[in-house]
C-alpha cells in the first residue's frame, strides 16, 4: 500500500494506483474527459492536471502519474484551475456551440466543464472545421466537427471490442478520428463509442431529437435477450422507452453492452405490439376483451386436461414459469410441460447434471477474467454473448489469460493474440475432446486419484493419432491442448448452447465437464464450465423445473402430438416455434393439427397467427420478477413503463387462469419466488442491484460421451446454424436498431469454395437439404473452412428450418 | 489463414485490380516474426509498389492481425507513406525562405505550365509526380529543384525547360 495525501486528504491505496483512482477513492473528484474505468490510461485531455508538492513547476495529469509514498497532491488551486480553464478555451476554439440541438446537450461533459469552469468567454479564436458528418448507418452518427480527440471511442473499439473500426488519422491540426481509408463506419455497431464519447461527436442515430436528457427518467433493468444477463438503464419519457443509458458503475461488464442490449430496445415500445386479446371467429382473427379469452382459454385447457401441453419460452420471469408450471400441473392436470425445443437445454439438463450433478454452470462470467486458460468450445459465443466476448478479450489482452478455441470455424475470438485455434471438422467436437482426456489419462497428467477403470477403456480407442484424421486438427495439437489444460493452474471451458446449436449437447457437456473433473478444475475460483445459454431466463427455466413432469411429453413428443390426436390443446407462451425450431413444415402442420393452440406473445408472431386465441403479454419492461442469468446470477426487475395496451404481464395472466380453475395462485412474484425450491436459500428481498449467485454443490461423474456419426455424402457442403451477432431468438427482429443492420438471413462460405463455384459477395445463392430448398444470401468470408457453410436461424423469411431438421451438420447443395 | 485472396468488397478499386498481392507476400514474409513489424513492412511495401495500394492494406491487416484502420491511421499520420500511385520521376521544388527569395514561386508556375500538375499530383501517364517541399537544405543553391536524387541548382525558366524534356524523353 502507498500513503498519500491529496487534498489534505490521507489516503492509501495500492501500488500502481494512479492520482486520479486514489482521489477518486479519496472521494475526491478530479475533471477529466479522456478517461474512462474500463480503459487504460491515456492521458489525451489534460483536463486532470494537478499539482504535486513533490513535482513542483509544471502540473502533473493525475490520470496517468502512479501515486508514490508521501505525495502530497493538489487538485485544485489557481494555477491548477486556470491551467483546466485554458483547456476548456482550446478545445472550445474548434468544438461547436450547437449544444442547444445537440442530442448531447444535458449529458455533456465538455458542456459540463464548461460551466463548472465558467467559460463565458474565448480569449482564443479560429475557423470551426468543416468535416462532413457520418450518416451512412442507421445506427451510429458521427460529426468530427464536434469531436475533441480524447480518443475514448478509438480505445474502446480495440481494447474492449477488438474491432478497431475507429483509429486516429492525419496529423497535428488535421487529426481526427476516421475509419479505413476515412470511409464510413462499418463495424458491429455495438454503440460502445457513443457510450464513452464525452461529447456529442458520436451518437445514437435511433435516439437522435427524441428527448432532451433531462427529461427523460433512467430506469435500471436488465436486457432481455441473451442468457449474459447484463444490466442496462432505460431512458424513460411519456411511458416510452427511448434509449439506452450508459452508465459505466453498472453490472459485472461495467455498462458495456453489444448491440442488441444497445439498439433492440425498440421492441418495448414498438407500434406492432400486440394490445388487446385475439380470438378466432369464423377462421379469422377478432378482437375480444380479457374475460372472453380467459374464459375461452380455461375451458378449453381444462376440457382437454392430460392432453394439453405448454411450451414455454425461458425469456419469462423465473415467477411467471412458475405459475404457468402450477397452472398446467396442478389445475389443468398435465405434465407435458417444456421449452427451447427440448433439445436446447439438453447440455446443462441432462449433461451438466448427470457429470457435475447440478443443472448448472459451475463458474461465473466474472470467472473468465480470474482465469489463466480459457478453453472455448465454438468460437460463436462472440456470436452468441458479445458482452462475454468482451470479457475474453479483456481476459486475453489485459490480463495474458491464453485463449485456446475448439471450433468448426473461425471468428472474432480467434483473431485475438496469441489465440490458438483448433479448427475442427464441423461434429467432430466430442471425439476431440475425448481425446484430450485420452491425453491426459495416458500421460499421467490427471489429477483425480481413482479413474474408473471402465472409463479408461472405453476412452482407450481416442488417442490422438486416431482421431486426427477425423477431426480435422492434428495429434500434436490435440496432444498440446490436453497438455496445457491439465497444467494450467486455473481454466474456464465455455460453450454455447441454444435452439441453433444442436451440437451443444448432453454429449458435449459430458465431454467437457470429464476434462475439467479429471484435472480438478471445477468449483474453484476462475475454474470450471460455462453453458452460455440462449435467452435471459434459460438457466430460470431450467431452475424452476420447466422440462416435462414424470411421464410427461417433451416438447418434440408434444408437437408430434398434435398430429397424432394426444394433445387436444396447446398452450406457447412467447416461443416462435414455426421460425426458430427446426424442420418447420413439421411445426406448422402440427400447430395447424392442434384442435385449440393459444399463442401468448408480444407480436402476432407466425405462430400466433395460426392460434385460436392470442394473448398480448408485456415485456420484462412492464414487469416485474427475477431473471437467472446463464452463470446462475438471479437478478431481479421492476416495471420501467406500465403495461403497453391492454398487455398483460404474464404473472398476472396465469394467476387469473388458475383461479378460473379454481386454484389459488401466489399474490406477487415474491411469494412465487419463495416457492421455487432450487431458490430456497435466496431471500426475494436481498436480490438487490447486480444479482445474487446461487451456490451450487457439486457432485463430479465421469460419463462416456457418445460421439455423433456427422456423414456427409461426398460433394455436399456441412452447413452450420447458429446465431447471427445482431440477434438473439426472433425476438430482436422487432427491434428497429438490430434489424437495421441486419435484417435477412445469409450464409458464409468461404474464399476457396466462392472462387471454385464463382459465387460473388452479397449475390443469391440457393442451398438444397433432403428437406427443401432456401435462397440466400452469399457473404464470401475469412471465417469458413473450405466445405463448410454457416447460416443463423433467426428469419422468418426464407427460414433455415425449411432445410435444417435438427441435425448437428446437414449435407446441402450450394447452386447459384 | 493461408487463403491469400484478399478482400474485394471496394468498388472504387478498378485503378489496382492488376496489383500483384505476392509481391506484398514476399514483404511480410521478411519481416513476420519480428515484434512491431508494421513499419517496415510498410516501407517495404511503398519501395516494392511505389506507394501502398488499398488492397494491399486490406491484406496486409489479414496478414499480420492488425486492424486496418490502424494501418491507415500510421499511414496518413507519416508524410513518407503515399496511398496514390506515384510518377517514376517526382519532381521536388523548394519553397523554402532563399529560394523563396530567389524566384521559387516563378520555377513552380513553369513546371506547372509543362506539366500541367500542381502539388502532390501525378501526371496520367504516371510519369511525373510534382511536389513543393519546405526546405532541401542546399540554401547555396537555390532556387533549387530535385528530380528523384538528382539536385538541380540556380534554376531558371529555361533550365525547367530542359528537365522537363529530358525526363520526357526517358523510356517510362
Amino acid at each position: 500500500m502507498v500513503t498519500l495525501t491529496i487534498d489534505d486528504k490521507q489516503v492509501a491505496v495500492e501500488k500502481d494506483t494512479t492520482i486520479y483512482d486514489a482521489a477518486k477513492k479519496a472521494g475526491i473528484h478530479i475533471p477529466i474527459l479522456c478517461h474512462d474505468k474500463k480503459l487504460k490510461p491515456f492521458g489525451a485531455c489534460r483536463m486532470c492536471l494537478v499539482e504535486v508538492e513533490q513535482m513542483k513547476g509544471r502540473l502533473i495529469p493525475a490520470c496517468t502519474t502512479p501515486v508514490t509514498e508521501g505525495m502530497i497532491v493538489r487538485t485544485s488551486t489557481p494555477p491548477v484551475d486556470k491551467a483546466r480553464k485554458l483547456v476548456l478555451e482550446l478545445l472550445l476554439v474548434h468544438h461547436p456551440l450547437d449544444c442547444p440541438v445537440c442530442d448531447k446537450g444535458g449529458d455533456c461533459e465538455l458542456q459540463n466543464l464548461a460551466y463548472d469552469y465558467k467559460v463565458n468567454s474565448n480569449r482564443l479564436t479560429d475557423e470551426k472545421f468543416h468535416h462532413e458528418i457520418d450518416y451512412n448507418n442507421p445506427l451510429i452518427e458521427r460529426d468530427q466537427n464536434r469531436c475533441i480527440l480524447c480518443g475514448k471511442c478509438v480505445r474502446i473499439c480495440d481494447e474492449i471490442v477488438s474491432r478497431g473500426a475507429l483509429t486516429f488519422i492525419n496529423r497535428g491540426i488535421k487529426t481526427k478520428i476516421g475509419t479505413e481509408f476515412d470511409g464510413p463506419l462499418s463495424c458491429e455497431f455495438c454503440g460502445s463509442c457513443i457510450s464513452v464519447c464525452p461529447v456529442g461527436a458520436l451518437l445514437a442515430r435511433p435516439f437522435k431529437f427524441k428527448s432532451r436528457f433531462w427529461a427523460m427518467t433512467n430506469k435500471k433493468s436488465v436486457c432481455g435477450y441473451c442468457g449474459t444477463g447484463c444490466s442496462v438503464t432505460l431512458g424513460v419519457k411519456d411511458n416510452k422507452v427511448l434509449t439506452t443509458i450508459y452508465d459505466e458503475n453498472q453490472g459485472f461488464h461495467n455498462g458495456q453492452l453489444c448491440v442488441r442490449g444497445r439498439f433492440g430496445y425498440q421492441f418495448i415500445s414498438s407500434d406492432k405490439r400486440l394490445k388487446t386479446p385475439l380470438i378466432r371467429k369464423n377462421g379469422t382473427l377478432v378482437e375480444t376483451d380479457w374475460d372472453e379469452a380467459l374464459a375461452t382459454v380455461a375451458e378449453k385447457l381444462k376440457l382437454s386436461a392430460s392432453k394439453s401441453a405448454a411450451i414455454a419460452t425461458p425469456r419469462m420471469t423465473n415467477e411467471e414459469l412458475q405459475l404457468l408450471k402450477q397452472l398446467m400441473l396442478q389445475h389443468v392436470g398435465t405434465k407435458n410441460i417444456d421449452h427451447s425445443a427440448g433439445y436446447a437445454h439438453e447440455a446443462v439438463t441432462e449433461g451438466l447434471a448427470k457429470s457435475i450433478g447440478v443443472a448448472a454452470s459451475t463458474a461465473t462470467i466474472p470467472d473468465i477474467q480470474k482465469s489463466d486458460m480459457i478453453l472455448v468450445l465454438k468460437s460463436d459465443v462472440y456470436e452468441t454473448h458479445p458482452v462475454v466476448g468482451f470479457e475474453i478479450n479483456m481476459a486475453v489482452k489485459n490480463k495474458n489469460v491464453s485463449l485456446h478455441l475448439i471450433s468448426d470455424k473461425r471468428g472474432k475470438l480467434s483473431r485475438l493474440p496469441g489465440a490458438n485455434l483448433l479448427l475442427c471438422k464441423p461434429g467432430s467436437e466430442v471425439t476431440l475432446l475425448n481425446s484430450m482426456v485420452n491425453v491426459i489419462m495416458e500421460e499421467k497428467k490427471a489429477a483425480l486419484d481413482t479413474i474408473p477403470p471402465d472409463f479408461v477403456t472405453a476412452l482407450s480407442a481416442f488417442t490422438p493419432a486416431k482421431v486426427a484424421t477425423e477431426c480435422g486438427v492434428t495429434a500434436d495439437e490435440i496432444r498440446t491442448l490436453a497438455l496445457s489444460y491439465a497444467a494450467a493452474d486455473k481454466a474456464v471451458i465455455l460453450l454455447t448452447t441454444g435452439l441453433a446449436y444442436p451440437g451443444a449437447d448432453a454429449q458435449l457437456a459430458h465431454a467437457a465437464s470429464n476434462l475439467a473433473i479429471l484435472c480438478d478444475k471445477l468449483g474453484k475460483e476462475g475454474s470450471g464450465i460455462i453453458a452460455l445459454q440462449e435467452k435471459n431466463n434459460s438457466q430460470g427455466a431450467i431452475d424452476v423445473g420447466f422440462v416435462p413432469a414424470q411421464g410427461g411429453a417433451n416438447c418434440h413428443n408434444i408437437l408430434d402430438g398434435c398430429v397424432d390426436g394426444s394433445i387436444t390443446s396447446l398452450f406457447i407462451a412467447g416461443e416462435n416455434p414455426i421460425v426458430s425450431y427446426p424442420a418447420g413444415d413439421r411445426i406448422k402442420k402440427s400447430l395447424e393439427a392442434v384442435d385449440f393452440l393459444v399463442v401468448a406473445d408480444l407480436f402476432l408472431t407466425e405462430t400466433a397467427q395460426l392460434a385460436d386465441v392470442v394473448l398480448p403479454v408485456s415485456s420484462y419492461a412492464e414487469k416485474e420478477g427475477t431473471f437467472t442469468a446463464t452463470d446462475r446470477r438471479i437478478q431481479k426487475i421492476t416495471p420501467v413503463i406500465p403495461p403497453v395496451g391492454k398487455s398483460l404481464p404474464e404473472f398476472q395472466l396465469y394467476s387469473k387462469l388458475i383461479k378460473l380453475l379454481g386454484g389459488q395462485p401466489a399474490l406477487t412474484p415474491a411469494d412465487a419466488f419463495s416457492t421455487i425450491s432450487a431458490y430456497s436459500s435466496i431471500s426475494y428481498s436481498e436480490l438487490g442491484e447486480g444479482g445474487v449467485f446461487v451456490k451450487s454443490e457439486f457432485k463430479p461423474t465421469l460419463i462416456v460421451p457418445k460421439t455423433s456419426n456427422v456423414n456427409i455424402e461426398k460433394g455436399k457442403f456441412s452447413l452450420l446454424t447458429g446465431a447471427a451477432l445482431y440477434h438473439c431468438g426472433t425476438m430482436s427482429l422487432h427491434g428497429e436498431g438490430t434489424v437495421a443492420v441486419c435484417s435477412v438471413g445469409y450464409v458464409e462460405i468461404s474464399r476457396s469454395d466462392a472462387e471454385a463455384l464463382k459465387i460473388a459477395d452479397g449475390t443469391d445463392v440457393k442451398l438444397t437439404s433432403s428437406s427443401g430448398a432456401i435462397t440466400l444470401k452469399a457473404r464470401v468470408s475469412p471465417r469458413m473452412a473450405a466445405g463448410v457453410l454457416f447460416t443463423p436461424y433467426h428469419f422468418a423469411a426464407n427460414s433455415v428450418n425449411t432445410i435444417w431438421s435438427g441435425s448437428i451438420v446437414t449435407g446441402v447443395t450450394i447452386t447459384k | 489463414m493461408t487463403e491469400a485472396v484478399a478482400v474485394t468488397e471496394n468498388n472504387e478499386m478498378e485503378v489496382e485490380a492488376d496489383v500483384d498481392l505476392s509481391i506484398a507476400e514476399n514483404v511480410i514474409q521478411r519481416y513476420k516474426d519480428i515484434p512491431g513489424n508494421l513499419m517496415p513492412v510498410l516501407q517495404g511495401i511503398q519501395d516494392e509498389y511505389g506507394y501502398v495500394p488499398r488492397i494491399v492494406v486490406d491484406y496486409v491487416a489479414e496478414r499480420l492481425n492488425v486492424y486496418p484502420s490502424q494501418i491507415y491511421g500510421v499511414l496518413t499520420f507519416y508524410a513518407q507513406f503515399h496511398l496514390k500511385p506515384r510518377g517514376k520521376y517526382i519532381i521536388r521544388v523548394c519553397m523554402g525562405t532563399a529560394c523563396h527569395v530567389l524566384g521559387a514561386e516563378r520555377i513552380k508556375e513553369s513546371f506547372y505550365d509543362r506539366i500541367q500538375i500542381g502539388h502532390g499530383e501525378t501526371t496520367g501517364d504516371r510519369r511525373f509526380t510534382f511536389e513543393l517541399v519546405a526546405c532541401l537544405g542546399a540554401c547555396g543553391m537555390a532556387p533549387l529543384a530535385m528530380v528523384n536524387d538528382e539536385t538541380y541548382g540556380k534554376m531558371t525558366v529555361q533550365k525547367v525547360e530542359e528537365i522537363v524534356k529530358e525526363y520526357s524523353a526517358l523510356p517510362l
